[in-house]
């Protein structure tokens, strides 16, 4: 090892380093702030979308699906379930649930009201105009 | 054992492998629900499996770590811990807390949980990896507070070492980050935005300084090298790993609605992320070869070797294979990802924490080395749960290759549900490999209970 | 426990300058640069009329001259080292000083330029030149301010007679760090600036 090679030099690279790049993070997610209402369309986020986020999260959906490409990979993406398939689809098949095909993957029955149902598809539907650099690369998701 | 109050790392590191072990079994109903869809329908739904699965990995490596810093820094401060009793006391409420929010997972619907646990004032639940109801999350802040005091009391008072400092940091880190979990805002980007800071920063940032000092301090301990070489190394791959992973986070804002550069820092800057990966390989071969001593728990220096190795090939390869922005526009949310996150963990947070319970334990329990009947018996552990780990990563990536080909390239895609039949094959034989990861499981908590004949601690 | 032996010659013949620890830095910084750079190479193709419209809006002459100016404050630098090596700390801190004054000027002129384009209402998302020029530029100006720290804190222990000929380490660290810094930048320039 060569003698030069110190410790705290070492360590100075560590916490400046850090910093350094801690402090980048910051700024670039200063200009994600600015950019992102043009992209996220929050004007568009009304009582139904945030309640139907609420259902979303209160049935942990995320458990089993995918929302933007994130959650679990054991049933479909749903960030664009609302362009796939139509608000009404959505509702009915989660009123239908399970399909109790032997063998087949279920999905549980949540037992959501006409209001909540209503909420979710209002949140898929905000979701599926975020702007999301046209991923994903085809309707199936 | 030189300082008493070390022997409180002995409770964490058991509640952390029973944890482990019914981390193990969830991953295998869930493997088999993937075949068998309505496998254990709908006592355990899928969501709830997954929820006990993630959680309970997230858990049972705290209690590793937290074992681990209680165990390391009275040795590396040559003082006893400022608390045991707090140690004890915060052992207890971090198990029973965990254990409850498990039992209600599995026993009450999760939106009736939401709803007892005053969900609706504060919403925090519903969010991958942090499900945990919010008197939960407010526990672990408790208990990770508590936690925090007793370990930073102690190193006040004793020697300050490099090591102690580094992992002081990142399980300052840890603790400060997981507060963005409270933060849950309508607007589900943002949400997601300032969700990464807990996940990404934590298991690709604060988690990897902690990491680096355990096994740099498994390595002095078992290679007799020099404090400063190995601290020195410590700070270089540590710094790399920051330097890296803190604009690597870009790599998850590829689609989820934030600006397109995103695209180009998360790109670039994960490429680099292999590199303190590497270091850590080769830092740890490098100590093993030049070891001062032939110490007699081979069994810790393998698990340390495999930590350099595994995480290296799981984070770092693994990781790159789908980190570029146009090949993570294919593979994002897919069973690649899966498949890179089953590696990542094994390999590096899970091989770490039985690296230093590997060297801890037969310390605690007087001796300085395990048997030597008992010592085969847990490398037989290593392997067979390293080579099974490395055949799930494989069986997932090709699932993963087919499904991105089906679903997502091909000309006239198939559906998500027609794509999955079509990999059923590989749920399989991953399936298979989660049965001999349990075997391995079951052969590691048995090499606890050989016998044989050990030399006395030093 | 090694206890940090002196040594005689400020570094081994054939091990680089300085300390060897700033070369893993050093490494890694030019990695980053160079794959961004690459990236920018590698998107100019795809996209060579926008990126040679774009171009032609950005401030070559200020550009040219802080390449000048930090082609003159590494010499600083340079003569900063040999003085250390005769054993002058004075000196060796004022041309310490007047290299941390020409990255000043560099900082300066960089900020009138940043103004520029940030009251024209160009952004990171304005288009992918711009994403490249501010991106690389901001991330290098980030890297002079650091570069202005680690001089300034050799400076004033070159100042308290912190070194001598026989142990400088610290300013050699200091020095490499700077021509780095330096470096990217006249690679920086021709690229964005000027190639068309």
């Amino acid at each position: 090892m060569s003698q030069a090679f110190t410790k705290s030099m070492a360590r100075n690279i560590f916490f400046g380093g850090s910093a350094f790049f801690f402090l980048l993070l910051v700024a670039l997610t200063f200009d994600t702030m600015q950019v992102l209402p043009k992209r996220d369309h929050r004007e568009n986020i009304t009582p139904a979308v945030e309640r139907g986020k609420m259902v979303w999260e209160k049935n942990d959906c995320i458990g089993c699906h995918t929302l933007l490409g994130e959650g679990a990979y054991f049933a479909p993406e749903l960030g664009n379930v609302y362009k796939r398939r139509g608000g009404e689809f959505v509702k009915a098949w989660i009123k239908s649930q399970p399909t109790k095909v032997p063998g087949r993957r279920q999905m549980p029955q949540f037992n959501l009201t006409d209001q909540e149902l209503d909420d979710m598809v209002a949140f898929l539907k905000w979701t599926g105009e975020i702007n999301t650099s046209k991923w994903p690369p085809n309707i199936e998701g | 054992m030189q300082y008493q109050s070390q022997k409180v790392a002995m409770p964490y590191f058991i509640a952390a492998i029973g944890l482990f072990t019914g981390q193990i079994l969830f991953g295998l109903i869930m493997g088999l629900q993937y075949v068998m869809g309505d496998f254990l329908f709908p006592a355990i739904p899928f969501n709830v499996a997954r929820m006990v699965h993630t959680n309970l990995l997230i858990v049972w490596l705290l209690f590793g770590f937290m074992g681990a810093a209680y165990y390391m820094i009275p040795e590396e401060t040559e003082s006893e811990l400022f608390s045991p009793k707090l140690a004890w006391l915060m052992f207890w409420i971090f198990l029973v807390a965990g254990a409850l929010t498990i039992v209600g997972y599995l026993l009450v619907p999760y939106a009736g949980l939401a709803k007892m646990t005053f969900n609706d004032l504060w919403p925090t639940m519903g969010r991958e990896f942090l499900e945990q109801p919010l008197p939960t999350k407010l526990g672990i802040v408790v208990v990770a507070l508590a936690f925090l005091f007793n370990i930073s009391m102690t190193i006040l008072k004793g020697r300050k070492t490099s090591i102690a400092l580094v992992l002081l940091m990142g399980l300052w880190g840890l603790a400060v980050f997981f507060l963005f979990s409270f933060y849950n805002p309508s607007n589900l980007v943002l949400d997601k935005y300032f969700w990464w800071w807990t996940v990404h920063l934590w298991v690709e940032g604060v988690w990897e300084l902690i990491l680096g000092s355990l096994l740099a301090f498994v390595l002095i301990k078992v290679t007799g090298v020099d404090r400063e070489i190995i601290e020195k190394w410590l700070y270089i791959i540590v710094a790399m790993t920051l330097i890296t992973g803190i604009i690597g986070t870009g790599h998850h804002y590829y689609w989820i609605g934030t600006p397109e550069y995103w695209q180009w820092f998360g790109s670039v800057f994960s490429a680099l992320e292999p590199i303190p990966f590497f270091m850590m390989t080769v830092f740890a071969f490098t100590m093993v070869n030049r070891r001062r001593r032939e110490h007699p728990n081979k069994a810790a220096t393998l698990w340390a070797l495999g930590t350099g190795v595994m995480s290296f090939l799981g984070a770092g390869v693994w990781g790159f294979l789908h980190t570029l922005a146009p090949v993570n526009f294919y593979t994002h949310g897919t069973q690649i990802t899966a498949a890179h996150g089953h590696m990542a963990f094994y390999g590096a947070y899970v091989m770490v924490v039985l690296t230093i319970i590997s060297y801890a334990m037969p310390v605690m329990r007087g001796r300085a080395a395990n048997s030597e009947k008992a010592q085969v018996m847990e490398m037989w552990s290593f392997w067979l749960m390293t080579v099974a780990i490395v055949f799930i990563t494989l069986f997932l990536t090709a699932a993963g290759i087919l499904q991105v080909w089906l679903q997502r390239v091909s000309d006239t895609p198939m559906g998500f549900m027609a794509a999955q039949d079509q990999v059923t094959l590989f749920y399989w034989l991953r399936e298979i490999s989660g049965v001999i990861f349990l075997i391995g499981l079951i052969t590691y908590i048995a090499s606890f209970f050989v016998g044989g004949e050990t030399k006395e601690a030093a | 426990m090694s206890t940090p032996s002196i040594v005689l010659h400020s570094h081994k013949p054939g091990s680089p300058p300085g300390d060897l620890a700033i070369w893993f830095f050093i490494f890694a910084e030019l990695l980053a640069f160079g794959i961004f750079f690459g990236s920018y190479a590698f998107s100019r193709a795809h996209h060579v009329e926008l990126f040679n419209q774009s171009q032609l809006l950005l401030n070559r002459e200020s550009g040219a001259i802080n390449a000048l100016v930090l082609i003159t404050s590494s010499y600083f630098v340079v003569r900063a080292v040999a003085a250390i090596k005769q054993g002058l700390d004075r000196e060796c801190a004022n041309w310490l000083a007047a290299a941390i004054g020409l990255g000043c000027v560099f900082v300066v002129i960089k900020l009138f330029e940043f103004h520029a384009k940030f009251s024209a209402g160009i952004s990171l998302s304005t288009n992918t030149f711009y994403m490249f020029y501010l991106s690389l530029t901001i991330f290098h100006f980030m890297h002079v301010i650091l570069g202005m720290v680690i001089l300034a804190a050799v400076m004033l222990k070159a100042r308290r007679g912190g070194y001598t000929p026989e142990e400088h380490t610290g300013v050699e660290t200091g020095a490499s760090y700077w021509h780095m810094v330096d470096l990217v930048w006249v690679v920086l320039f021709p690229l964005v600036y000027v190639i068309r």
